[in-house]
C-alpha cells in the first residue's frame, strides 16, 4: 500500500490548479496532466471579474442575493445546494486568493467590485481587465510551492486518451505523452477532470483553440454522463476579427456601455426601451436573445465614459478593439455580435464534483452543477475556484489508496488505436470544419427540430465517414469520433428539450414549460443515447 | 504572399526552409497565415510537394497567452500579434525562437523558464499584505506570459548557464513585495541569477508584449 493518496488532474487552467493546490495542501501527490503549461489555458482570458458577497458598509447586497441572482440568472434548474455552497464561500474564495498573491484592484482600501449582468448589486471583483490571467498567476506561484516539495509533479505535453474504469470506478487514465509518441498509464486514487469547454465543436469561438471537447466525449462514450449539453451561452458583445471571435468583456457595460442599433440617424438603444436603465445588463442569455431578434448590426458605445475612464477601467477592452478592429473606443461605438462562449452543460456531478463512476472527479467549465440554462458573468471563476476546492476536500475525505491494478490491455489497445493507419479520403481538418458548420447553422442562438434533426443526421455521416479511414496525426484520428459523438450529444439534448428556457431558445417551443424544470441528463450505451431529466434531483445530493 | 518557413521535423532532426505561396489579407495576422496554410485540404509547398503540417503552438489567439511566440523576419514577436499589412516586402519569413530547444518546426520547449523558477524556489508561502503603491507594478509584473521573448532577445542568456532573464526578476518582485519569508531568498536568487549578469541592454522591455517595466521590478530589488 502507498503511503500517500495519489491523484491525477487533467488539465493545469484554474480549476486544475485550484485542486492540485488544495490536494496538495492535504498531503495528496498530485500528477498534474496538461499539453501545456497553465499560462496557455483558456482561464487567462475571463476577462471580467469573480462574483462574492463581501459585507462591505453601505452595500445591501447578502449572500441570499447572490444565491436568488444565480439561480434566477440559471433559469431556476441549477442545483440550489451547489449554488448555496458556491456563493457562501465566495468571500472566502476572494480572501484566499488575494493571500496566495492574485492582484485584485482595490478602492478605498477594498476590494473593488463592479456591477454585472443579472445582479442586484455590484459584487464582481475584479483585477482590472484580466482577472482570469492575474488569478492563474497567483495559482502557479502557489503550486510552484507544493511542486517544490514534490507534492505536485507537472506533467506538460500529455494528453488526456481515456479513464481506466473498471466495474463503475475510476482507477486513472491512459494520457498521450507528446515527447516519446506514445501513450502511457497513469494509476491514481482518484482522477479530476479540469478540461474545460467544449469551443472546437463550433470552430472558433472567444476562447481557447486548445478546447477541442474531447475528454468529454470520450468519457461521454465510456459511460459517464453528461448534463444540460443544449445550454451554450453565447456572448453578447463580442467582435468579429480576421482570426476568431474576441470577447468585449461585461465589464464594458458594467462600467455604464450601453447598446444600440441604428434607425436612420437615430439610436435605438433596445435593451434600454426594453427593460429600463439597467437593460445593458441583463443576464446574457437575454441581451443575446435581443440582439438576435433586431436583426440589426448592434453598436456598444461606451466613448461618453471619457478616455481616462476607460484607460482605467477597461483598457485591455481599448486595446483590444484598437488591435485588432482598429477602432477607437473613447471615440467610436464598437460593432458587436452574439458568439459562443460558455458552456453551462458538460459532465454530470453532484455536490461533491464527483461523476457517476467512482473515484472519477470533474471540475470547472467541464463540469456542470451551478449554471443551469444560463451562466451569470463573474460566476464562472468563481465556479472553477470553488470546485477545485470542493473535488479535493471530497477526495481527501473519501478516496482510499488502493494497491496499483494492471491495465496492460487498456494500454495495448491505446497503442494499437494510435498506431492505426490512414487513411480514406476525408481529412481531420475537413472534419472540423464540417462540424464548426452544422454546430453554427443547426445550433445557433435559436433553434428548432428540423434544424437539429439536420445537424445530427450530418454528424451521423461524419461518424460514419471517419469511421471509414480519416487522414491526419495519429492523435488527431483517435480523438475524432469521440468529439462528433460529443457533437451529436449536444444536438439530441438541445432536440430532446421542447421549450424554451434561458441560452436554450425554441423557435418551435417558444415557451418555457415546467415539465422541463429540471436538468438534462444524457447517457451513452454502445451507440445509444438516453436522454432523462434530473427531476429527483439525484445530482444535488 | 511568399512565406519561408525554418522547419524540423524532430528535436535531433536538420532544420530546412521550406517555401509557400499564400493569399495575403491586409488585416490577417501570422498566426492566421499559419492557420490558412494548414486548413488547406493538401498543404504543398512552392513546388508543389505535398508536404506536412506546420508544427506551431496556438491557444487564444490574441495576445494573451504566450503560446505563438516565434521569429517573424528576423523579429521575435507573437505571431498573432503580427499583421500582415504591417510587414515589409512580398516574403514573410518565420523561424522558431532561437534560445529553446526545437520540438518540431515552431514549436519549442521552454520548459527552463519553469525549472529556473523552481530552482529558485519562487513562490509567496506566508503574505505579508501589499503596499497599495506597489498595485500597478504588481498588476502589470502579474500578466507575464512567460512566452519566452525577453529571454530571445537577451544578450546575456544563455540556456542552462546562471542568467535567468526578466521572466525571472519579474517574478522575483512579484514574491519580494509580498512574502514575507522568501523576501531575502528571493532577493538573493535574483542578485545571483539577474543582476549579476544584466548587461541593462533593455531589449527585454521593449520586447515583451505585455509591456511589463522590468526596469521597474530590477530598481525595486536592487533598492531594498
Amino acid at each position: 500500500m502507498k503511503d500517500k493518496k495519489e491523484i491525477l488532474i487533467i488539465g493545469s487552467g484554474i480549476s486544475g490548479l485550484t485542486c492540485a493546490i488544495e490536494s496538495a495542501a492535504r498531503g495528496i501527490h498530485v500528477t498534474l496532466v496538461s499539453p501545456y503549461p497553465s499560462e496557455r489555458a483558456q482561464s487567462v482570458l475571463a476577462a471580467g471579474g469573480i462574483n462574492a458577497v463581501l459585507h462591505k458598509k453601505a452595500s445591501e447586497d447578502s449572500i441570499e442575493c447572490h444565491i436568488s441572482d444565480t439561480l434566477k440568472g440559471g433559469l431556476n434548474i441549477a442545483g440550489k445546494e451547489a449554488v448555496r455552497g458556491l456563493c457562501e464561500d465566495a468571500p472566502q474564495i476572494i480572501k484566499w486568493l488575494e493571500k496566495i498573491g492574485t492582484v485584485f484592484t482595490r478602492e478605498d482600501g477594498n476590494v473593488a467590485q463592479r456591477a454585472f449582468g443579472g445582479q442586484t448589486y455590484n459584487r464582481t471583483c475584479y483585477c482590472g481587465a484580466s482577472t482570469g490571467k492575474q488569478i492563474v498567476t497567483a495559482l502557479i506561484m502557489e503550486a510552484r510551492r507544493y511542486e517544490c516539495m514534490g507534492l505536485i509533479t507537472r506533467r506538460n505535453r500529455t494528453q488526456f486518451m481515456s479513464a481506466l474504469i473498471k466495474d463503475g470506478r475510476c482507477y486513472g487514465a491512459v494520457v498521450f505523452d507528446e515527447a516519446s509518441g506514445s501513450p502511457e498509464v497513469i494509476t491514481a486514487d482518484a482522477v479530476v477532470m479540469a478540461t474545460g469547454g467544449q469551443n472546437c465543436l463550433f470552430g472558433k469561438t472567444t476562447g481557447s483553440k486548445l478546447n477541442d471537447g474531447y475528454a468529454a466525449g470520450r468519457l461521454f462514450m465510456q459511460g459517464v454522463d453528461l448534463k444540460n449539453l443544449e445550454f451554450i451561452q453565447y456572448h453578447p458583445t463580442t467582435i468579429r476579427t480576421a482570426q476568431k471571435k474576441m470577447l468585449v468583456s461585461e465589464a464594458a457595460r458594467g462600467e455604464g456601455g450601453r447598446l444600440y442599433y441604428k434607425d436612420g440617424d437615430r439610436r435605438v438603444y433596445f435593451m434600454e426601451d426594453k427593460f429600463g436603465p439597467k437593460g445593458n445588463l441583463m443576464p446574457r442569455d437575454v441581451v443575446s436573445r435581443c440582439i438576435y431578434e433586431t436583426g440589426k448590426q448592434v453598436y456598444l458605445d461606451v466613448s461618453f465614459l471619457g478616455r481616462e475612464k476607460i484607460m482605467k477601467r477597461i483598457p485591455e477592452v481599448y486595446d483590444l478593439c484598437m488591435k485588432y478592429i482598429g477602432i477607437d473606443i473613447s471615440r467610436e461605438s464598437i460593432p458587436i455580435e452574439p458568439s459562443v462562449h460558455f458552456f453551462m452543460g458538460g459532465i454530470a456531478v453532484n455536490l461533491k464534483h464527483q461523476t457517476n463512476i467512482e473515484d472519477l472527479y470533474a471540475v470547472g467549465e467541464c463540469a456542470s452543477i451551478y449554471h443551469g440554462a444560463n451562466r451569470l458573468g463573474g460566476n464562472s471563476l468563481l465556479a472553477a475556484v470553488y470546485s477545485g476546492k470542493v473535488a479535493a476536500a471530497a477526495i481527501d475525505d473519501k478516496a482510499e489508496r488502493r494497491e496499483d491494478v494492471l491495465f496492460d490491455e487498456e494500454l495495448n489497445a491505446a497503442t494499437k488505436a494510435l498506431q492505426e493507419e490512414a487513411g480514406g479520403s476525408l481529412t481531420a481538418e475537413d472534419v472540423r470544419v464540417k462540424l464548426a458548420s452544422v454546430m453554427n447553422a443547426n445550433l445557433g442562438i435559436v433553434r428548432e427540430d428540423s434544424e437539429l434533426l439536420k445537424g445530427i443526421e450530418v454528424i451521423d455521416s461524419l461518424i460514419s465517414e471517419c469511421q471509414g479511414g480519416l487522414r491526419g496525426s495519429s492523435y488527431e484520428r483517435y480523438t475524432m469520433i469521440s468529439v462528433l459523438t460529443l457533437a451529436r450529444a449536444v444536438l439530441v439534448c438541445a432536440r430532446e428539450r421542447k421549450e424554451s428556457r434561458g441560452s436554450q431558445l425554441r423557435r418551435d417551443y417558444p415557451d418555457t414549460s415546467e415539465d422541463y424544470g429540471c436538468a438534462t441528463i444524457i447517457s451513452y450505451d454502445g451507440g445509444d443515447f438516453s436522454v432523462t431529466y434530473d427531476r429527483e434531483g439525484r445530482y444535488e445530493s | 504572399m511568399r512565406v519561408k518557413i525554418l522547419r524540423k521535423e524532430a528535436a535531433g532532426a536538420p532544420s530546412f526552409w521550406q517555401e509557400f505561396e499564400c493569399e495575403a489579407k491586409p488585416n490577417q495576422t501570422v498566426a492566421g497565415l499559419l492557420e490558412a496554410l494548414n486548413g488547406e485540404d493538401e498543404l504543398r509547398d512552392v513546388n508543389g510537394t505535398i508536404v506536412s503540417r506546420i508544427d506551431w503552438e496556438c491557444s487564444c489567439l490574441q495576445g494573451m497567452c504566450g503560446a505563438c511566440a516565434m521569429v517573424i523576419n528576423g523579429e521575435p514577436a507573437l505571431a498573432c500579434e503580427v499583421f500582415l499589412r504591417d510587414l515589409k516586402g512580398d516574403v514573410v519569413t518565420v523561424e522558431p525562437l532561437r534560445k529553446f530547444p526545437v520540438i518540431c518546426d515552431l514549436r519549442v520547449d521552454r520548459s527552463i523558464i519553469y525549472e529556473n523558477l523552481r530552482e529558485a524556489n519562487a513562490y509567496i508561502e506566508e503574505y505579508e499584505g501589499s503596499d497599495p503603491k506597489e498595485h500597478d507594478h504588481q498588476y502589470a509584473a502579474g500578466k507575464c506570459l512567460k512566452c519566452g521573448l525577453c529571454l530571445e532577445v537577451c544578450a546575456n542568456y544563455r540556456k542552462g548557464e546562471k542568467f535567468y532573464g526578466a521572466a525571472f526578476a519579474n517574478d522575483c518582485y512579484l514574491i519580494n513585495t509580498r512574502s514575507s519569508l522568501h523576501k531575502d531568498e528571493i532577493r538573493e536568487s535574483y542578485k545571483e541569477h539577474f543582476a549579476s549578469g544584466c548587461s541593462k541592454a533593455l531589449s527585454c522591455i521593449d520586447v515583451c508584449p505585455m509591456k511589463i517595466p522590468t526596469l521597474a521590478s530590477m530598481a525595486k530589488l536592487n533598492r531594498k
